[in-house]
């Protein structure tokens, strides 16, 4: 495992304004992810993990502080290098899949390469290889309504390695299934991550995290604890 | 350079999973398209309808009207051209094809004991049958000669010959018109109704003897034409000479056919642009449905919009993807407006018994605006989808 940095933030706030009242998410946090680490993030609901992930991911951007993503400091980007950051550099996995429901998986995993420019038949074969990656290659023609929760989220997770990304940011990936679905996903990120995949992960559940490298505590938008696994 | 293959794709599909609404949405412009053509088409075959009545008048690029009064004023002119007048023109003016003076009267017609007043008793000259493309059916009409020479013969219409004689010939019989003796020499030929008036219901007579029968030598009209177009100009700054030399002031005006199929095709093409104008506007509303109906699917579709730009879409992705839609459901609005547009011209022209017209110029304007209308209101909901936050819009419930 290297040292190299792929994400560093520092002292990064965010504030909402809920009408006149303003919500602070983050209240100054920092973090280094390095290179084929496995990070799980806990903390309560409300505590702000959404919206770190949202940042790292290049989906939002800090009221204040530095996001720098593969040594590339965001702040310093247009919109339109932002999506192509999340495009290419970023693999987003959500709670609640996020498959567009009216596309089958195997064109749910082709969007993010028709937004890379690739040419039609160059995706349908890199997005079969990945959906066989995820031991879905028999479900590519199904629509995710004709598909179970582990499944779609399997079918999420290839769509988010389509470009070789240098992260992996899953927000509650299991939030949304049962244990033995969870489980299974789990046992996907693992694998993935001895491929060298770098992966950040939102948990409530503690067993999760431990079958992650290492923890980060979120209390009140605020880091509150940072520990290795075993 | 932009790609627009994929958000044709993306616009084509999802405007088919939701057909009965890209239905729906269409039919405004389909409905305008239509409109606006029918409405030109049917106008462009009124015109050329209307325009080949006026050539059927016997008129050309080459005839001049020359009639009394200085053609300023509305009201009813004194008839100051004479028979005098037009025989100076006849001698002193080259150049001229035919001359025909319009003395119009009424003539009590007897013979024997039947009598009969036609709506017209014409002074007229032997040009008349050139004029009005109109020969004698039976006989002859008279000529230079028996008109110089005052000589008593008649031609009469239809109409009069059924009433004064039934089923006679009447040629050569003998007449008395308002008590002077005439000789019927023609029948003309059977012309019909030109819009209230019976064109059949009338007797010629030479303009040498209209004074005498009618106590009149006064000109309504005369029709003159030229050897050729060009010398139009020319003939009449010479009737303008020789008139003023006898009149000693401007109490006559010509116009040309030319003139007068302009001033024709001015007003029908004003017709017709006002019509089409209004037929546009349904087209603006078929636009303000568009923008409607993409407002309303890009709210319904912020979730997508999210995705799609989590995974990298760009601003310019969005927009084009709707954009396309509303081009996509214009285009195909235009092409289907179009068809039925022309089908229904071409129904309605041929049960109104008149020749088609297709405006295919129009079908391309038409086709443009509808594109142009698809842009401008396809835009604001194209460019609200795209300045989408992606967080907000993920985190959007429908
Ligand atoms: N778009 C927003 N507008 C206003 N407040 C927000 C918005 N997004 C998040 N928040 C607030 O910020 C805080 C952190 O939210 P979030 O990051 O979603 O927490 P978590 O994912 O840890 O449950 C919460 O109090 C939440 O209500
Ligand atoms: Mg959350």
């Amino acid at each position: 495992m290297s040292d190299k940095p792929v994400v560093t933030i520092n002292n990064i706030t965010k504030t909402y304004m809920m009408g006149k009242v303003e919500v602070k998410a983050l209240q100054g946090i920092s973090l280094t992810v390095n290179r084929g680490e496995f990070l799980s993030i806990m903390g309560p609901s409300g505590c702000g993990k959404s919206t770190m992930m949202h940042i790292i991911g290049c989906l939002d951007r800090p009221t204040t502080g530095h996001v720098l993503l593969d040594d590339v400091d965001i702040d310093e980007l247009d919109d339109n290098s932002l999506a192509e950051i999340r495009n290419k550099k970023v693999g987003f996995v959500f709670q609640t899949f996020n498959l567009l429901p009216k596309l089958n998986a195997v064109e749910n995993v082709e969007l993010p390469l028709i937004y890379a420019g690739l040419k039609t038949e160059e995706r349908r074969s890199r997005a079969l290889e990945l959906l066989a990656m995820v031991d879905l290659k028999e479900r590519a023609f199904h629509r995710p309504a004709e598909m179970s929760g582990g499944q779609s989220q399997r079918v999420a997770i290839a769509r988010a390695l389509a470009n070789n990304p240098s992260i992996i940011m899953a927000d509650e990936p299991t939030g949304n299934l049962d244990s033995r679905s969870g489980a299974e996903i789990i046992h996907l990120f693992s694998e993935l991550n001895k491929k060298g995949i770098t992966l950040i992960m939102v948990t409530h559940d503690q067993d999760i995290a431990n079958s992650s490298k290492r923890i980060v505590r979120l209390k009140d938008g605020l880091v509150v604890a940072d520990e290795k696994v075993r | 350079m932009i790609n627009l293959a994929e958000p044709l794709k993306l616009a084509s599909q999802s405007l088919l999973s939701n057909k009965l609404r890209t239905i729906l949405t269409t039919m405004g412009v389909v409905i305008g398209v239509a409109a606006v053509i029918t409405l030109v088409s049917m106008g462009e075959g009124a015109k050329s309808y209307v325009l080949n009545q006026i050539s059927g008048w016997g008129v050309g690029a080459n005839s001049i009207t020359l009639q009394p009064g200085d053609g300023a004023g509305t009201s009813i002119p004194e008839l100051t051209l004479t028979y005098g007048d037009m025989i100076a023109i006849r001698e002193k003016v080259k150049k001229i094809q035919y001359l025909m003076p319009e003395i119009i009267g009424r003539g009590r017609l007897k013979y024997g004991a039947k009598e009969y007043t036609p709506g017209y008793t014409l002074g007229v000259s032997q040009d008349y049958p050139l004029a009005y493309k109109q020969k004698a059916a039976e006989g002859r009409f008279f000529s230079l000669a028996e008109d110089s020479g005052r000589k008593r013969v008649a031609v009469i219409g239809k109409t009069v010959a059924r009433n004064l004689f039934g089923n006679f010939s009447p040629i050569g019989e003998k007449i008395k018109i308002n008590g002077v003796g005439f000789i019927v020499i023609g029948i003309l030929e059977e012309k019909g109704a030109m819009l209230t008036y019976d064109m059949d219901d009338m007797v010629l007579i030479p303009s040498s003897l209209a004074e005498l029968t009618m106590g009149t030598k006064n000109i309504w009209e005369m029709m003159i034409t030229t050897n050729d177009e060009k010398d139009v100009p020319e003939v009449m700054d010479e009737i303008t000479k020789l008139l003023l030399a006898r009149h000693r002031r401007i109490d006559f005006h010509m116009h040309t056919q030319a003139g007068l199929i302009d001033i024709t095709n001015n007003i029908l093409n004003a017709l017709t642009g006002i019509v089409s104008a209004i037929a546009a506007i349904s087209l603006l509303v078929g636009g303000i449905g568009i923008m409607n109906i993409m407002l309303v699917a890009v709210t319904e579709r912020t979730r997508e919009i999210g995705i799609r730009k989590a995974i990298g879409a760009k601003r310019r992705d969005i927009f084009l993807q709707f954009v396309m839609e509303s081009i996509l459901i214009t285009l195909s609005g235009a092409v289907l407006g179009i068809t039925i547009g022309t089908l229904a011209s071409w129904g309605i022209m041929s049960a109104l018994k008149l020749e088609a017209v297709i405006a295919y110029n129009a079908a391309a304007i038409a086709c443009l605006v509808a594109l142009l209308v698809g842009l401008f209101f396809g835009v604001y909901p194209a460019v609200r989808a795209s300045k989408l936050d992606p967080v907000d819009a993920l985190r959007f419930e429908v």
